[in-house]
């Protein structure tokens, strides 16, 4: 078929999203080295998608990991001039670097938080950084693969009334049963409320989770329902009078609906 | 808890040779880089061989970081998803139904980064994302989180590899049309 995708920018977008094979990922790499074009069309792309990694559960790895890495960085100093062939995906752009600009730009980042970072790094030192300090229970445990639970995975509803207009973004964490949902687009008539409802067939009626704010996250009360109800349910938020639905059940317009889909795939 | 501007302040200091902050940083992302890295690899050894390739570069390349362009953290996972991926790239005979199921992690301990509320940018790309296609929007997150080839893709989804690119290029060529919208 006669392809309008095949561009620089598909071939970029295809490169971060990672679905190039071996032979033309050597070929964007290349171009990433030698093309300052193409390389600003790889980060383009880094930020459009790498923020997808917000959904990623983290998984502490293995005791151990840690002392490779400090033995190989060595006594050697970084380099703050680029390796050639050791650019950074996000900063590959050109091979000539303004060395004072970015030190610049350092100064600028780094000087405005120089206080609260002396406060932080105190804390940092001895929560994160010197974990073997703490109490047995508080240490991070190596991860014990066989036993593992299963992934809950975090999903996400899109609750709208057709797909071009999305209207609050609902976010679930089953394994912890916690929850935000944000406005997106709908409009905040005067003296009513928006109220987010759950819905299952285990109930003979819909339950509320509590008022969606006027800008604010808010914070859906799942604590009582199980994981199954939770992944299983359609979320719906109608419009009340101003502070809720005095029934207990819904009494206006059910104006948005969706249903939770995995945002991390199994 | 490290925000994106404390973890600025760290790859500042270790863009200059501070060991104890290169540790802090390590400190503060190791669960999230390795939980990106294992989702891919699905092995535990190949998932250390990319952390210490990972962080080797993110030591040596700390002064090319610009804070103007990416937050540090999507900075340090596209250079572990890059490597990840790579290394799978490389090892074909490594199949991806191998111990499919086994590899099922779960976060086992509260990472600094992992409570941060959804960032507005995110949801600007999940906005976009739910008006693809059902199963294009599947194609993507999968290629995303696993970083599987169009041909896993085409062998996932039975669609034959060149109509697997087109979709793909097509959801990507979509989003961005939405969020440069």
């Amino acid at each position: 078929m006669t392809d309008d995708t095949e561009t620089p920018d598909g071939l970029a977008a295809e490169y971060v999203l990672g679905t190039l094979g071996a032979d033309e990922r050597a070929q964007a790499e290349v171009l990433i080295r030698d093309d300052p074009g193409f390389a600003r069309l790889v980060r383009g792309w880094e930020r459009r998608l790498g923020e997808l990694n917000v959904m990623v559960h983290p998984v502490e790895p293995p005791a151990g990991t840690w002392e490779p890495i400090q033995a190989r960085i060595g006594d050697a100093a970084p380099s703050i001039a680029p390796h050639p062939g050791e650019a950074a995906p996000a900063a590959t752009a050109g091979n000539v670097v303004d060395l004072s600009a970015r030190l610049g730009r350092w100064r600028r980042a780094a000087g405005g938080l120089a206080a609260l970072a002396a406060v932080l790094l105190g804390l940092v030192a001895t929560q994160l950084f010197n974990p073997a300090a703490l109490p047995g229970l508080l240490r991070p445990k190596p991860i014990d693969i066989a036993n593992a639970p299963v992934n809950p995975g975090r999903f996400v509803a899109v609750l709208q009334q057709n797909a071009a207009s999305p209207a609050f973004i609902l976010t679930v964490d089953v394994a912890t049963r916690t929850a935000s949902v944000r406005r997106v687009s709908a409009e905040q008539p005067a003296g009513k409320s928006y109220e987010l409802w759950l819905v299952s067939d285990r109930f003979p009626g819909p339950r509320s989770l509590g008022l969606v704010g006027a800008t604010e996250f808010a914070r859906p009360a799942l604590a009582n329902y199980d994981p199954a109800t939770i992944s299983g349910a359609t979320y719906a938020v109608s419009l009340e009078p101003e502070g809720g639905s005095p029934t207990g059940a819904p009494t206006g317009p059910v104006l948005y609906a969706g249903k939770l889909v995995e945002s991390v795939p199994p | 808890m490290l925000s994106a501007q404390e973890l600025v302040w760290l790859m500042a200091a270790v863009a200059k040779g501070d060991r104890a902050a290169f540790e802090r940083l390590y400190a503060a992302t190791r669960a999230k880089l390795y939980g990106v890295v294992l989702r891919i690899l699905r092995r535990q050894d190949l998932a250390d061989e990319v952390m210490q390739e990972t962080y080797l570069k993110i030591w040596n390349s700390a002064g090319q970081f610009d804070p103007a362009l990416a937050s540090p953290i999507t900075w340090m996972v596209a250079i572990a998803r890059n490597r990840a991926i790579d290394l799978v790239r490389k090892k074909t005979e490594v199949s991806i139904e191998e111990e499919s199921d086994v590899f099922e992690f779960a976060a086992d301990t509260p990472d600094p980064l992992a409570k941060r509320e959804m960032t507005e940018a995110l949801e600007r790309l999940l906005a976009c994302m739910a008006k693809l296609d059902e199963e294009r929007r599947r194609l993507v997150l999968f290629a995303y989180y696993h970083g599987w080839s169009r041909e896993q893709l085409a062998a996932r989804f039975e669609t034959p590899v060149n109509t697997i690119k087109t979709w793909l290029r097509r959801a990507l060529r979509d989003i961005r049309e939405c969020l440069d919208a």
